[in-house]
């Protein structure tokens, strides 16, 4: 099926994962956390990655971004063989074109909120005027108006997982990598977060690819990729 | 991305592990300013005292006095000597040398009597700031002495004291006298301490019934900053009846341990500072260590390697400059407070000489521009060097491992 997909001329894939495998070696023991995976998501998707905990999607995602290298296999962005390029060129790719959420220690302690979602847009070097405009329209658009100058320890779980999600999108990137983004939040904010998301999805037709095992979390994805022991075990898009 | 000013953000947010790496190079900067400059106390000061307080920096004798001191070896014209000096810029002062018995009591011990002009040493030697009791030689007080310490100790006399001078006169008749003892002196030279005995030029010469010349100009350049070797060569050749010596020549033993004790310092630094980098280098380990985490995050939203690399540096450079900052302010007044102090050793040692020098008792700090500026290089270049290893492995560790480093 994905063989199918890779091959329809009208779809355009932003990634595209290659017989991929990740060992974990700790000491003796190996550990397969992906195990010859293949995958393709188009740009535009709003996509989810489940699967019960320890199933591989946090280290699926972590090798899209260049964060993680897989063992064997090719991890495709934008048709950019991540493992063809340097140090700095992953980096500044992560910096203009992927967006990241984690599922836990997302912000760095020493900055505001304002500060954390501003990082990225300062890195790519955009000017103080319209850093300032950007950030705060966005920081309005997660909700956060008022909490601009709080730090990391001084923000709920869920204030911190928007602020992450506010740097994430903030640049404009092609694709948003989350990783469980509800996992630590409420299940009102975990709506709104999602409701941001799809907006995000809608309007500026940034892809979102997130790994969630949260049923309400997977209802709204347009597609659902489950997996299990590192494999993909279904894969379909929902109506 | 202006780097400075994320660094400056960092180490100010982060003010309580800051205030813990800055603090711990400057207070190593702080120990090693005060280790050297105690260093260069001990042994510039030991250089210093010797030459300050006996030796001068050049010394005239008459042809054959050194080989020979005899009373009749003499500087016969130590008037027009003295002149042509001072109008040389430099201080001079005459000495008289004689030979004698002197006895307290049941007490004897041989001297050596030295007639000092009162006015002109003090210009030239500060001998008279140098004494453990008493007063120095007084114009008034003809029959006033001082005495090295050891020889007050054998004499068993102390200020007040009377002693009792025999000698040869230069006309051969016996010459004595009674002395009372005005001071005694601190340890200066084993020369000095066991068997100085000073008195006035005029007395001198009474006793030794010597009305003529002079044994010994003394010499210091105080502030004349020429080279010590091309003015002692000058002065031959101004004076080619006489003999003219540098302190080197004067105290070939005191010249090689000054000379020896460059490397021993170099020795002594190397382990201080071997040490200093051990508390540098886990300082700036922990610094960086503590923050992968934060590190990981930053590179997986795109903060580059080498960018990496570039806030770790300007973060310890300027972490270094607060450094040197705070240990020239702990460093420097704790310094001068030895340098003026001193910390009194005298229960633990007593006047302990070597190499004929004597080494103060009461050790002082001398801040030198070596004092202030090894610690400072020093400190810089091995905060530099130690924060290498943890900003190359920040820049390469990988995002992932990052984030879930503990
Ligand atoms: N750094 C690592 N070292 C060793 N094993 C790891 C590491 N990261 C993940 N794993 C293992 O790989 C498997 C997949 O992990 P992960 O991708 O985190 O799954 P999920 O995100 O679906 O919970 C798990 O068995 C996990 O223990
Ligand atoms: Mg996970």
């Amino acid at each position: 099926m994905s063989q199918a997909l890779a091959n329809d001329p009208k779809r355009e894939d932003i990634v595209r994962l290659v017989d991929v495998s990740k060992i974990y070696r700790q000491g003796k023991i190996e550990v397969r956390a992906v195990d010859n995976l293949s995958l393709e998501i188009d740009t535009g998707d709003f996509c989810a990655l489940c699967g019960p905990s320890g199933s591989g999607k946090t280290t699926v995602l972590n090798m899209i971004g260049g964060l993680d290298i897989p063992t064997h296999g090719q991890v495709f962005l934008e048709r950019r063989d991540l493992a063809s390029l340097s140090r700095g060129e992953v980096a500044a790719i992560r910096r203009d074109r992927i967006g990241f959420v984690f599922q836990a220690y997302n912000l760095i302690p020493v900055m505001t909120a304002y500060e954390n979602a501003e990082f990225v847009l300062k890195l790519q070097g955009v000017s103080a005027v319209e850093c300032h405009t950007r950030v705060m329209t966005i920081l309005k658009e997660v909700g956060l108006v008022g909490l601009e100058h709080r730090r990391p320890d001084e923000m709920s779980g869920g204030q911190q997982q928007r602020v992450a999600i506010a740097r994430a999108i903030v640049t404009r990137p092609a694709i948003v990598l989350a990783d469980e983004p509800t996992a630590n939040v409420d299940s009102a904010t975990a709506d709104s977060l999602l409701d941001l998301m799809q907006k995000l999805n809608r309007q500026d037709g940034i892809t979102f690819l997130f790994s969630t095992h949260d049923k309400r979390v997977m209802d709204r994805a347009r597609r659902i990729v489950r997996m299990r022991d590192g494999r993909i075990e279904s894969d379909e898009v929902q109506g | 991305m202006n780097i400075t000013s994320f660094a400056l953000r960092n180490i100010q947010r982060n003010w309580h592990r800051s205030l813990v790496t800055t603090g711990a190079m400057a207070f190593a900067g702080m120990i090693m300013i005060l280790y050297v400059s105690f260093i260069e106390g001990i042994y510039l000061g030991g250089l210093r005292s010797a030459l300050a307080l006996n030796l001068g920096e050049i010394q005239i004798h008459a042809k054959g006095y050194r080989s020979d001191p005899d009373l009749y070896t003499r500087i016969m014209d130590e008037k027009g000597t003295l002149t042509k000096l001072s109008d040389l810029g430099l201080h001079a002062t005459p000495r008289l040398f004689g030979y004698g018995l002197a006895a307290a009591g049941t007490a004897s011990a041989g001297v050596q009597i030295r007639g000092v002009y009162v006015d002109l040493e003090k210009r030239v030697i500060k001998l008279h700031e140098y004494l453990a009791e008493g007063t120095w030689l007084d114009q008034q007080d003809a029959k006033g002495v001082v005495v090295g310490r050891r020889l007050a100790r054998t004499l068993g006399v102390k200020p007040g004291g009377e002693v009792v001078i025999v000698s040869q006169a230069a006309d051969g008749s016996m010459a004595n006298d009674l002395f009372h003892v005005r001071g005694v002196l601190k340890s200066v030279s084993d020369e000095i301490d066991r068997g100085g005995f000073f008195m006035l030029e005029t007395t001198f010469r009474k006793l030794m019934i010597l009305p003529e010349g002079v044994h010994e100009i003394v010499i210091m350049r105080d502030g004349k900053k020429t080279d010590l070797k091309q003015e002692t060569a000058h002065l031959a050749a101004m004076f080619p009846d006489y003999e003219v010596d540098s302190w080197r020549t004067l105290s070939p033993m005191m010249a090689t341990i000054m000379d020896s004790s460059d490397t021993s310092i170099y020795i002594l630094l190397l382990i201080t500072y071997v040490a200093v980098a051990m508390v540098v280098l886990n300082a700036m380990l922990m610094s960086v260590f503590e923050r992968i985490r934060e590190f990981g995050i930053m590179k997986a939203i795109g903060f580059g390697p080498w960018q990496l690399i570039a806030l770790i540096y300007t973060e310890t450079v300027i972490q270094i400059i607060i450094a040197i900052v705070l240990a020239l302010a702990l460093g420097l007044p704790l310094s001068y407070y030895y340098q003026v102090n001193g910390i009194d050793l005298t229960n633990f040692v007593s006047g302990t000489t070597f190499g004929g020098i004597a080494f103060d008792p009461i050790w002082r700090t001398l801040i030198t521009p070596r004092a202030v500026i090894s610690p400072i290089v020093t400190l810089a270049i091995i905060a530099l060097i130690a924060v290498i290893y943890p900003a190359v492995k920040a820049a390469l560790i990988r995002p992932v491992s990052a984030i879930h480093h503990q």
